[in-house]
């Protein structure tokens, strides 16, 4: 690949200083005059009609400007998904923001516009609200029964959908195998734990017009949802898009209710209103849905998957919204096609229940997906004495395959194999011990698991938007302003597009910046989601350097009087290709395109060209060509205590097929706080709700239990393998995801090569594997 | 969720107005000094009410003092500072305090006082099932003065103390240990921030021929409302050699102490197990520990 001067570089992340300082320009540090604070009332019941809501004496309070109650909301059903149209097709549509029945504890049911939060505070104990309780529901496989509660209208045996996908004939690859394995996985409902709450403050103009400022992941998915919830056009709204926010993960894909809370809140007052979200609020507003997978395989006896059949029941809460597309990833992406098989079956359930509404989270779908393969796989592998690195690749795709989703695309870069070897010897997989063989009550226990196929994007999925835009704006000062609205939600997003505008333009790093931008000045960017900002919004933005370079060298042309073709750029300085000498710098070509067309020197007026004159702006608004799949592999050496359960993380080490390495020590925070999140997910971490009430017993970071530094290995080792993915932006694919899709199953595994028994629920509690031991 | 209903933030700097307030606020008014507590209550939605918060921490309680054979630890002293501590050091007969000051995260050492630990009466914290263990007293004070409250008499309850209206804890006393006295204290959370999901602290007194003359062995983190005392575990060490054997013994015995409660954090079964495991450990630290 070729050396380049920018990309490939750990250069200085321009947000750091500021958020390693304070991070002022977080939203939640947001603050206008004259701003009304919000709160919201929810049910305490998961499922009740409410009777009658009392608000008089909440509006008699000093302080309280406003009350808002399910009357207040229009009640036309919606997504609130933002990377989908409002309306898609492919969504079921059964969100309002507010409705006379709640379905889960949390609900929002009235809310408060004040002068300060504890005037709204106290105004909530000042509302009274008549409730009919209705049966509830916990359980999605009892919610699929006749006769359990029904929590919408439109799903009979609360089934809000029920996709599938099937080839060949099953039946007969059942039969053609030499041996069936059959198990059931559970994952748990988990939270991103992402560090600035939910947060917004909304304004309104006299005409009704709406400035919003929220902690996000899409301006426009934002803009276009809270227009639809309130029954505004588009254009009424404008999102202003933040430097930068406290970590999305993909728990702030989604309108929440705080931003329709807040604006309604505005248009009643005439004035901002910011609602900030407490940490027991977030933690029941947003969460990776839990999986029930049955899985069944057949295999011939040299591994070679004959058929395979795949049930998967999702818990999507009171509402489908994420669980409508998390089902269908899970089942494509997730399940479906990262394995060859002839036969195979795939159905999916996605299930009304009254507990939270699900949400995104990174690997939407996919590690609910990989668990259960992954950890199946390792029991074909253990029962049949098989290779289980050369098993994984018998039986997935190689460079050049067919994409196994798109079709008419093919696998142009693909390396799974080099992830494998290369991650295996670099742990010293050929040393690991049979498993439980280790002596003592501490065992030790090496594993790992792999993801055949992810995305860089979403070209390819229905009703999913792909496409990016950016303008890139050269300064008289040889610097270059970009105009994007891709949100940066901690990974890098700002820098990796400063890093390709500089990479084009020749500047140095520091003479880039991503300026203030809003959903009425920037292009459209579909969110930061689906590891898609590098590959999508990076080409989007690459080619408007482009553009903006090719009427540099335009300008650069009449006044050095050559061949724009001849040109390029060093440095900062415009040259004849092969003519040092020919040099001028940057910033005197865009001085002249800036300057008047008569100009006067020593010698007094001149005539330029009036071909030559205009702001130098590149622009690009596109969808990238393709959906290129990195590949993954981790390997995790671990100690399980066997007295007590308790497990000990030592080394792991991820293999990353990247395509081209952007910004290196990103890529690396990306593996290692994928991993934090993995082992939490493997280890801990767990949403839980009381089954009787339905309310949240873990809605602080005493009860819910993160990875901190203490538990984390000392040592996690990233491997970047750079195949040149051709579609991308200097050779790059995507990162984000594939690192937290893998380790629970590589743990899992390392779990069971430590202790010899197979645990198939997560979290892998150190309880679990006394149970599963028979120590208690 | 703020705490709305506080008018006045009170600063005193005697004790005998700490208990004049105390009085005229009746059950209305709390103690701060580390704050970590009535966080952690506010956050949770578990207080009400509350009128008045009274600062101690102009009393002057911040000290670590010998005091005859043993130490006195005033109420305001953070974590850190007791770890810090010289007189905590080549002790092995307060080696339980240093082992429960491992475990809390820096923001905790840096704000909890000893004070405050104990004042909770919460059985899932760490330093007063060490305490337990070392026999410590507790100094309180009221209108009518100051008395002394054995720690074991002190926890009443979940949340629940001896202390009477106008009373608060002024500090901490361990008494002197002889010689060959060791302790220990060994602690299972999940994570480095969490709470007890069990924890033991053993004291030991042992002869020069390595025989336990004398156990004292508390287990705290939802085993019963309060932390509570091991007497079958302490039965089995008393009079025997600390080898293999006893600490199994003890440990094995040790769940006939407990009635443990299941949570979402863990089950009854799964404390009850532990309990063997952890007292076991416990024992073998001291062992370990040059007496």
């Amino acid at each position: 690949m070729t050396e380049l001067n920018v990309i490939g570089k750990s250069v200085a992340r321009p947000d750091a200083f500021d958020k390693v300082t304070g991070g002022r320009h977080y939203p939640v540090n947001i603050s206008m005059p004259g701003m009304l604070h919000t709160k919201i009332l929810r049910s305490p019941f998961p499922h009740a009609r409410i009777v009658a809501i009392d608000t008089s004496a909440a509006e008699q309070l000093p302080g309280v400007k406003a009350v808002l109650t399910p009357k207040d909301v229009p009640q036309r059903p919606f997504t609130p998904v933002y990377f989908v149209p409002v309306e898609s097709k492919s969504m079921v549509l059964d969100f309002v923001i507010m409705s006379d029945t709640v379905r889960w504890v949390g609900q929002p049911v009235a809310a408060v516009a004040a002068t300060s939060i504890d005037i709204a505070e106290a105004a909530l104990e000042l509302i009274d609200v008549e409730y009919e309780e209705l049966p509830a529901v916990f359980d999605p496989e009892e919610a699929m029964r006749d006769g359990a509660p029904q929590l919408h209208e439109h799903a009979g045996n609360n089934i809000a959908k029920n996709p599938s996908l099937s080839i060949g004939d099953l039946e007969a690859g059942f039969a053609e195998a030499d041996h069936i394995f059959e198990g059931v996985y559970q994952t748990q409902r988990v939270h991103t734990c992402y560090m600035e709450p939910r947060v917004c403050v909304v304004d309104s103009d006299s005409s009704g017009r709406l400035t919003v400022h929220s902690s996000m992941q899409h301006a426009f998915g934002l803009r276009e949802k809270l227009a639809f919830a309130l029954g505004l056009p588009e254009s009424r709204v404008n999102v202003i898009k933040p430097p930068y926010i406290g970590g999305g993960f993909g728990g702030k894909l989604d309108l929440g209710f705080i931003e329709p809370i807040a604006a309604l809140l505005s248009l009643k007052t005439g004035r901002p209103v910011r609602a900030e979200q407490t940490r027991g609020e977030d933690f029941i507003s947003t969460a990776r849905h839990p999986i029930k997978v049955f899985l069944k395989t057949g295999v011939k006896k040299d591994g070679t998957f004959t058929a395979r059949y795949i049930k998967s029941i999702l818990d999507t809460g009171a509402h489908a919204t994420h669980g409508s597309e998390v089902i269908m990833v899970h089942g494509l992406y997730g399940a479906f096609f990262p394995w060859k098989c002839p036969n195979q079956a795939w159905e999916g359930f996605t299930v009304y229940t009254n507990n939270m509404i699900g949400g995104g989270y990174r690997g939407y779908g996919a590690p609910q997906g990989c668990f259960p393969i992954e950890s199946q796989n390792d029991e074909i592998c253990e029962a049949l004495g098989l290779d289980p690195i050369e098993f994984r690749l018998k039986n997935t795709h190689r460079e050049g395959d067919p994409h196994p989703v798109l079709e008419g695309h093919t696998l142009s870069s693909y390396r799974l194999d080099e992830c494998l070897r290369r991650g295996a010897e670099r742990i010293g997989f050929d040393q690991r011990k049979k498993a439980g063989s280790s002596p003592g009550s501490i065992k030790k226990g090496i594993g790992f698991a792999c993801h055949p196929l992810w995305v860089s994007g979403c070209v390819g999925f229905p009703d999913i938007y792909e496409h990016a835009g950016a303008m890139v704006k050269l300064n008289r000062d040889a610097s270059a302003d970009i105009i994007s609205s891709c949100v940066d939600i901690g990974s890098g997003q700002t820098t990796m597009l400063c890093q390709m505008v500089a990479e084009e333009l020749g500047l140095d790093i520091e003479s880039v910046r991503v300026v203030y931008a809003d959903t009425d000045t920037a292009p459209f960017d579909a969110p930061t989601h689906a590891s898609r900002a590098t590959y999508s919004a990076g080409l989007a933005t690459k080619a408007a350097a482009v553009d903006a370079r090719k009427k540099l060298f335009r300008v650069a042309a009449i006044v050095m009087e050559a061949n724009p073709e001849d040109l390029e750029i060093e440095n900062g300085n415009i040259m004849v290709r092969g003519a040092p000498d020919s040099s001028v710098p940057m910033a005197d070509i865009i001085a002249r395109a800036e300057s008047p067309f008569i100009q006067v020197g020593e010698q007094g007026p001149f005539a330029t060209t009036l071909e030559e004159k205009g702001t130098i702006i590149g622009s690009a608004s596109m969808s990238p060509p393709t959906n290129p799949s990195p590949a993954a592999a981790e390997f995790v050496e671990l100690e399980v205590d066997t007295d007590s359960g308790e497990v000990k993380i030592l080394r792991v080490v991820y293999a990353h097929d990247i395509g081209r390495l952007i910004h290196p020590n990103s890529a690396e925070g990306q593996v290692e706080g994928g991993f934090q999140q993995g082992m939490g997910y493997a280890l801990m971490e767990h949403l839980q709700f009381d089954q009787e009430t339905g309310a949240c017993l873990s809605g602080d970071f005493l009860d819910y239990k993160i990875p901190t530094a203490v538990e984390m290995p000392a040592k996690i080792e990233s491997i970047f393998i750079e195949s040149n993915e051709i579609s991308g932006p200097y050779g790059a694919k995507s990162m984000s995801e594939m690192c937290i899709i893998v380790p629970a199953p590589a743990i899992a595994n390392a779990i069971y090569n430590a202790i010899g028994v197979r645990i198939r629920d997560l979290p892998i509690t150190p309880e679990k594997i006394l149970r599963a031991l028979g120590k208690i | 969720m703020a705490l709305t209903s506080v008018e006045t933030f009170h600063q005193p700097e005697t004790k005998n107005r700490v208990a004049e307030l105390l009085q005229e606020h009746e059950d209305r008014a709390m103690i701060v000094a580390g704050g970590t507590f009535l966080h952690g209550l506010i956050t949770r939605g578990l207080i009400y009410g509350i009128e008045a918060l009274i600062d101690i921490q102009k009393l002057g309680l911040d000290y670590i003092k010998p005091v005859d054979e043993g130490i006195e630890i005033g109420a305001t002293t953070r974590f850190l500072q007791l770890q810090e501590s010289a007189l905590l050091r080549d002790n092995a007969a307060l080696g339980a305090i240093r082992d429960a000051l491992e475990y809390p995260p820096m923001q905790i050492m840096n704000s909890a006082t000893i004070g405050g630990c104990v004042a909770s009466s919460c059985p899932f914290f760490d330093l007063p099932t060490s305490f337990l263990a070392l026999n410590a007293l507790v100094l309180v004070h009221g209108r009518e003065g100051g008395r002394e409250i054995p720690l074991s008499d002190f926890f009443t309850g979940l949340f629940e103390n001896a202390l009477q209206a106008d009373e608060f804890v002024v500090a901490v006393r361990i008494p002197g240990a002889g010689k060959g006295c060791a302790s220990a204290f060994v602690k299972l959370e999940t994570n480095a921030n969490d709470l007890a999901i069990l924890n033991v602290a053993a004291s030991l007194q042992m002869d020069p021929a390595g025989h336990c003359q004398a156990a004292t062995i508390y287990i705290g983190g939802g085993v019963g409302e309060s932390v509570v005392r091991a007497p079958s575990a302490e039965a089995a060490l008393t009079g025997k050699k600390l080898d293999a054997g006893s600490m199994q013994q003890a440990a094995a015995v040790a769940k006939n102490d407990v009635d443990p409660l299941s949570d979402h954090r863990a089950s009854a079964a799964y404390r009850s197990a532990m309990t063997a495991v952890l007292l076991e450990r416990t024992l073998k630290r001291i062992q370990n520990r040059p007496g």
